[in-house]
C-alpha cells in the first residue's frame, strides 16, 4: 500500500484569475517536453534530448451562461494566451500543496453547446497549451 | 490603471484587483468580474501669454 496518496476533492482551478473550482469536474496538468532525437552511430538504442516545453492543462467545466460563470469567463479568452493555475486543495499554498501555473497558455477551442437530453451541459476537454510553467510552494 | 473587483470568483469584492503577468484584463472587464476605476487624467493647462510688449 502506498504510504502517501492524493485524491482530488477540493482542488482550486483558476483561469485568468477567475476561480472556476465550482464549475470544474476534471483537470489534468501535464508537463511535456519535445523529444529531440540525438541518436548517432555509436548508439545501440535511440537517444533523445529535451527540447522546448509544451505543457498543457485540460479541464472539464460544467457550462453555465449565468453571470460571472463559465461562459462569461471563457468567451473572450478563446484564441488568446492566458494564465491558468491549479493546486490540489484549497488550503494555503505550501510544499505539500503546491500551486502550479502556466503563464501564456493558448486556449484554442471553446465548446459552446455540448448537450445531452437530461444531462448537465459539460464543456469537456478545454485545453490550455504551452506557456511557461512555474510552481509556488509558499 | 486601477481596477476594482466586482465578483468573488476573482477576489474580495470591492478591493483593488492587481493583475498578474499574462492576465487578460479586458476579458475580465467584459465578463463583469472587474471594473476600471481610474479617472481620466486632466491634461496640463496651457498658459497663454497675452501680454503684448
Amino acid at each position: 500500500m502506498a504510504s502517501t496518496s492524493t485524491f482530488l476533492s477540493n482542488a482550486v482551478v483558476t483561469i485568468n484569475s477567475v476561480d472556476l473550482t465550482g464549475e470544474c469536474s476534471s483537470a489534468n496538468l501535464t508537463r511535456t517536453f519535445d523529444a529531440l532525437e540525438s541518436t548517432n552511430m555509436s548508439n545501440t538504442a535511440r537517444t533523445f534530448v529535451g527540447g522546448l516545453e509544451n505543457s498543457s492543462l485540460v479541464v472539464d467545466l460544467y457550462n453555465s451562461y449565468a453571470a460571472s460563470q463559465t461562459y462569461a469567463t471563457l468567451k473572450s479568452l478563446v484564441g488568446t494566451a492566458v494564465t491558468v493555475k491549479i493546486k490540489p486543495t484549497s488550503a494555503a499554498t505550501s510544499a505539500t500543496n503546491p500551486e502550479h501555473t502556466l503563464t501564456g497558455a493558448f486556449m484554442g477551442t471553446l465548446p459552446l453547446v455540448v448537450s445531452s437530453l437530461g444531462a448537465l451541459d459539460v464543456c469537456g476537454g478545454i485545453t490550455f497549451q504551452g506557456g511557461v510553467y512555474s510552481v509556488a510552494t509558499a | 490603471m486601477k481596477y476594482t473587483i466586482l465578483n468573488e470568483a476573482v477576489g474580495e469584492v470591492g478591493t483593488e484587483f492587481v493583475p498578474d503577468d499574462g492576465i487578460n484584463v479586458e476579458a475580465l472587464i467584459e465578463g463583469g468580474f472587474i471594473k476600471s476605476t481610474s479617472k481620466a487624467t486632466k491634461s496640463d493647462k496651457t498658459i497663454t501669454d497675452t501680454n503684448e510688449e
